[in-house]
């Protein structure tokens, strides 16, 4: 439920620190999500579709699963 | 024969905690609770959160402690008004949907709560057992309660929540009798999701029958406000301390 909460985090994070600038078009976001996160992944990637910010809605999230409570944002692919 | 030219795309490293923006604002508030040690409340409706608090705030007043408390519910100022009614000072979150508290909307509540003296700030968060986990606060621990009446599988199901606490509150031991659900099982679960959790039974209703001579509190409760009292204790401390070796330029 508050997958969406978190991809707004995360858009929040990527512009705040400038990682946005120029860009046109996130293809893909690469993420570290631990087992104990409390993240739904196919809720997350669902909520990058439906956010404001267009730029995200066709972006595919690549999710590398592991065993703390990490969510980690690794890499984005951008045009 | 015309070739599509296929546009390269650029990779960006970031290395970044996703909720980077939350976990900043988590560190202002950190900064504003100053020496107050503060406890982020953690469980499904229900549970027994705010009866917790009816119980353990006035044992903790009774030791001298002076405390705050932000709450936190999608609708209505409810939890707000029993805590007005134990005489500590409280301030109702009204999230409006959203399951679970933020760092910001935290950050909205200090100016508007006297936490300046406060030596114990408890946050009661919205009612979900998995939501709030996201969310740092700027806490000092989270603490989870698991009510018995939930079933003794759920720190399996939702294991967040425990993977995340420092402390277990197993709350209505009452209705143990009733209930299929084991304590020893409930226990078993929770440590093979944390193995150093701190663990408390208790029930805030009936006298317990292992409830000391007169208190309505029973061991359990006791034993969660010592733990409250030890770690405003070793918090001031280390505040101390931190202060000695930066005067001393250490
Ligand atoms: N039998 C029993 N009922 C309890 C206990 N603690 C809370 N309750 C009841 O559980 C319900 C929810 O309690 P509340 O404190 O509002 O839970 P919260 O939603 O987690 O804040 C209320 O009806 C309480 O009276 C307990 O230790 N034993
Ligand atoms: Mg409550």
């Amino acid at each position: 439920m508050h997958e969406f909460s978190v991809a707004i985090g995360i858009i929040d994070t990527l512009r705040e620190n400038g990682y946005l600038d120029g860009v046109s078009r996130v293809a893909k976001i690469k993420i570290n999500l631990g087992k104990y996160s409390g993240i739904d992944k196919n809720y997350l990637s669902f909520a990058f579709q439906n956010v404001d910010d267009k730029r995200f809605n066709g972006a595919e999230i690549d999710f590398v699963l592991n065993d703390g409570d990490e969510i980690t944002i690794k890499e984005i692919y951008v045009d | 024969m015309k070739s599509v030219r296929k546009k390269e795309l650029r990779t960006i490293r970031v290395q970044k905690n996703a909720l980077g923006t939350n976990e900043e604002i988590a560190l202002k508030n950190k900064t504003i609770f100053g020496k107050a040690f503060v406890v982020n409340l953690l469980s499904s409706p229900g549970s027994g959160k705010t009866s917790l608090l009816e119980a353990v705030i006035p044992v903790l007043k009774d030791a001298g402690l002076k405390m705050a408390v932000i709450e936190g519910d999608v609708d209505t100022d409810l939890d707000k008004k029993r805590i007005d009614a134990l005489g500590v000072p409280a301030y109702q979150i009204v999230t409006n949907g959203t399951c679970h508290l933020d760092a910001r909307m935290v950050n909205n509540s200090l100016g508007r709560l006297d936490i300046k003296n406060a030596d114990v700030i408890f946050i009661e968060n919205v009612g979900n057992l998995v939501c709030p986990t996201s969310f740092n606060l700027g806490e000092d621990i989270k603490a989870v309660v698991l009510s018995v009446t939930e079933g003794d599988d759920k720190p399996l199901k939702y294991p967040a929540a425990f993977y995340k606490s420092r402390v277990l509150i197993i709350n209505k031991t009452d209705l143990l009798p009733f209930l299929k659900a084991d304590l020893e099982r409930i226990i078993k679960n929770a440590l093979s999701v944390n193995k150093d959790l701190k663990i408390f039974e208790t029930s805030c209703y009936g006298i317990p029958k292992d409830s000391p001579a007169g208190s309505a509190c029973d061991k359990g409760m006791l034993g969660f406000a010592g733990f409250i009292k030890e770690s405003v204790r070793s918090k001031t401390a280390r505040l101390q301390g931190a202060f000695l070796n930066k005067g001393l330029g250490i």
